[in-house]
């Protein structure tokens, strides 16, 4: 762990699925911290509960009641317990302090590319915020379109896009409103490495450029070589916290 | 914000909404039209069944009353009335040239007084005809001038002239039945009619085909006065000409009223102004001076005032009759005129307590209660369609929302609140309903215009007559919208989509947004 407090960080978190009368615990008592600017890779097995994870971090989802098993259980930004906001304050985080980005891209089919990005402002400012932040919010989403070199498509629809050009999209949508953590989950999954490469180094950049912070899933031990610290998943908790493999590792 | 992006864009890029969209034009049309028609329909309706009777009638059946002229005279006194008139009513009987025999109402009227009063003038059928009658596409209609057959030539302003007069061009009274009375006349289904009658019964027994004009001929006719006493004495006959044929679209009118010329109807009734005259005890009295029995010498006494049955009322322009209030009140008006007239013949009319004064709606009450009903059977069918359709939009909302889980999850992941995604989807409902209803409003509109050419072409084109005039006794389907009640059908269609886009976009709004994230 780094010394500078945790900008988002878990204690003992369990999150059990129930369907019916079968009860499915994925998490079992996960515990992390994790440092502002800090890239995170988490890898593990499929059906191990990353997304799950990701979704409790960004507020999307609640851990289960704390009892007399995990009694101390819970998830902190900057300090402040989740679960002691509101519906409201946890709609307004995840508006203003966490960006998601999706394995399947997730952009509204309807709505043109520029329209996808700006939506996110438009969710976070409401009407009357959003018309007078207008002019700067279209700027700022053409500007990080640009920046993924899609700035001649702002007019399409996602349907015409390639996996990857979508996928950037979302990223530019994660980042409309500038948040604080990017949560990626599997942002490469779908694509070819040398597309997957382009869009690391993308975040990479932002990374280094704004000091975001990025927790990011993946199954590709290629992509979490690029992380500064890889944690895995297993069994339901975090079996191993640590740098990333060396490549010699991965010859192995 | 984004609901007003995101409800626009569903708007117009999907096809679920159009058809939410379709179901609601649908129902605000059909419901609008149905509607307007409907009430313009019963509108007319009533407008015909106060078209023979003026506002007010003061009746004092059978023997009537006095000073009739006077009391006219009392009346128009008043601003508030624009005139009255006196008429005579009674039942009699007239036998037909071809022998057939009616009961009828007679009322004796002063045509011109009478059409100051009603719309007598514009009823009478016989007249000088400039256009066609809207469905008369054949132009069969002689009233069009011909220069063949039986009505080369013929004079028809002369026609209403006589009618309006009930006058002979040799100056004696005559008689306007009813169009549908002598069945004389054949109603063609244009809702043209044209004289001649199909076979029928004549008085030998043997079947006579008749090809007649009526107001060429004459009809005779049988009255019963009664004396002081209201008992019947001798049937009195006379022969009267024909002038004229009214058609005022109430069959019952059309069938069973003649109207005759009022002076030659108070004659017959001995309603007339009479000497008064006292007979002595026995027919002969004993003349001393010659010894004889002579006949005894009756002594007029007094003067019997002439009488009618009834003074008819009717408001000044202005002056509104139409609702039960503004009727009651006009009533009133008549009712308090009478009184003072009757204090001031105290003995010699009918009291103001005993005598009728009736308004046009209490003289049409089964006709109104009837046209009550059909108002509440449609706004019954309106309900009824309201709740079809807040079915139709919900099973398409919620299918949409299930269709569009995933960006429910999206909008949540990005910060959207319940709320903020119940609203996009009850918004969403709202934009359905509103353009649905918009489109319904103007759909209905054109409909409701052209009513009648569209009625037009379904009969030409189609052989459909859904309007069929010989049924209906009009020519035109009342075409007017009624925007009152558009704004009621437009504001129930939103609500219905508002209505049925409540639930799904409920189920919308508490989705579970991890859940619907993982929605495939
Ligand atoms: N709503 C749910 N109800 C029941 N079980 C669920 C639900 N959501 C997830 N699970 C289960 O929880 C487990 C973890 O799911 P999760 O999606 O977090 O896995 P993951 O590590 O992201 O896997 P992958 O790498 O395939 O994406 C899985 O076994 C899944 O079946
Ligand atoms: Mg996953």
């Amino acid at each position: 762990m780094n010394e500078t407090a945790p900008i988002i960080s878990a204690t003992d978190v369990h999150k059990t699925y129930r369907m019916g009368r079968v009860r499915v615990p994925v998490l079992k008592g996960v515990s992390l911290g994790i440092a502002p600017g800090e890239w995170v890779a988490v890898l593990g097995a499929s059906g191990s509960g990353k997304s799950t994870l990701l979704h409790l971090l960004g507020g999307l989802d609640r851990p289960d009641k704390t009892d007399k098993k995990n009694g101390s259980a819970r998830i902190e930004f900057e300090g402040r317990a989740l679960g002691r906001m509101s519906r409201g304050e946890l709609d307004r985080y995840r508006a203003t302090r966490i960006g998601f980005v999706f394995q399947f891209y997730h952009l509204l089919p309807e709505l043109r590319v520029l329209e996808n990005v700006t939506v996110g402002a438009m969710v976070r400012h409401g009407r009357l915020g959003y018309t007078r932040h207008r002019k700067e919010i279209v700027n700022r989403a053409s500007g990080l379109l640009e920046a993924f070199g899609l700035g001649h498509r702002l007019r399409h629809r996602p349907g015409e896009l390639s996996g990857g050009e979508r996928q950037r999209v979302a990223i530019a949508r994660a980042l409309i409103n500038e948040p604080r953590v990017l949560l990626a989950d599997e942002p490469t999954g779908n694509l070819d490495r040398a597309t997957g490469e382009s869009i690391l180094d993308a975040i990479d950049d932002l990374r280094e450029r704004l000091g975001l912070t990025i927790i990011m899933v993946t199954h590709d031990q290629h992509v979490a070589e690029r992380a500064e610290r890889v944690i895995r998943l297993e069994d339901g908790v975090i079996a191993a916290n640590n740098a990333p493999p060396k490549k010699n590792i991965l010859r192995t | 914000m984004y609901q007003a992006l995101l409800t626009r864009k569903y708007l117009t890029t999907k096809i679920m909404p159009l058809l939410a969209i379709a179901a609601v034009t649908l129902s605000v049309a059909t419901v609008l039209v149905t509607w307007s028609v409907m009430g313009g329909f019963l509108n007319t309706l009533l407008t015909s069944g106060r078209s023979m009777i003026g506002d007010v009638s003061i009746y004092w059946p059978n023997v009537g009353f006095p000073y009739y002229d006077e009391l006219c005279e009392r009346l128009e006194k008043d601003p508030r009335i624009k005139a009255a008139c006196p008429i005579i009513e009674s039942f009699g009987v007239i036998a037909l040239p071809d022998d057939q025999v009616h009961g009828v109402m007679v009322k004796g009227i002063d045509g011109t007084r009478f059409a100051r009063v009603t719309d007598y003038e514009r009823t009478l059928w016989w007249r000088p005809l400039d256009r066609p009658m809207p469905k008369d596409t054949d132009r069969v209609d002689p009233r069009l001038g011909t220069d063949k057959g039986y009505f080369a030539g013929e004079d028809w302003a002369a026609r209403l002239e006589a009618g309006l007069t009930l006058t002979e061009p040799d100056g004696s009274a005559a008689a306007v039945p009813g169009i549908e009375l002598s069945g004389w006349n054949i109603r063609l289904p244009s809702g043209v009619y044209i004289p001649g009658a199909p076979q029928r019964p004549g008085r030998d027994g043997k079947a006579r085909g008749i090809n007649l004009f009526l107001p060429d001929g004459e009809i005779t006719l049988h009255l019963m006065p009664l004396d002081k006493t209201g008992r019947g004495v001798e049937m009195v006959t006379r022969t009267v000409p024909v002038a004229n044929e009214f058609h005022s679209g109430i069959y019952e009118a059309d069938s069973q009223v003649v109207f005759v010329r009022f002076d030659l109807v108070q004659r017959m009734l001995n309603m007339d102004e009479a000497e008064r005259i006292e007979r002595p005890e026995s027919p002969f009295v004993f003349n001393p001076k010659t010894g004889r029995l002579e006949e005894a010498h009756t002594e007029v006494i007094g003067v019997d005032p002439a009488r009618a049955t009834t003074v008819l009322v009717r408001a000044a322009d202005g002056v509104p009759v139409h609702s039960e209030e503004d009727i009651e009140a006009f009533r009133g008006v008549c009712e308090s005129i009478y009184a003072e007239f009757a204090a001031d013949h105290a003995g010699e009319v009918p009291g103001s307590g005993s005598i009728l004064v009736r308004s046009w709606r209490d003289m049409n009450r089964t006709m109104i209660s009837a046209v009550e009903k059909e108002t509440g059977l449609v706004l019954f069918v309106f309900g009824l369609v309201c709740f079809t359709t807040v079915f139709l939009v919900l099973a398409i909302f919620w299918s949409m929302v299930s269709e569009k889980t995933k960006d429910i999850g999206i909008l949540r992941a990005l910060g959207g609140s319940t709320a903020g995604i119940t609203w996009l989807w009850l918004r969403y409902g709202g934009a359905v309903g509103a353009v649905g209803s918009g489109l319904g409003l103007l759909a209905a509109w054109i409909v409701v215009r052209n009513i009648n050419e569209i009625h037009q072409w379904l009969g030409d084109n189609l052989g459909l007559v859904i309007w069929d005039p010989s049924v209906y006794y009009f020519f035109k389907i009342p075409s007017d919208m009624d925007w009152q009640k558009a704004v009621v059908v437009v504001a129930a269609g939103v609500g219905t989509c508002l209505f049925g886009a409540a639930l799904p976009a409920l189920r919308a709004g508490l989705m579970d947004p991890v859940r619907a994230l993982r929605f495939e």
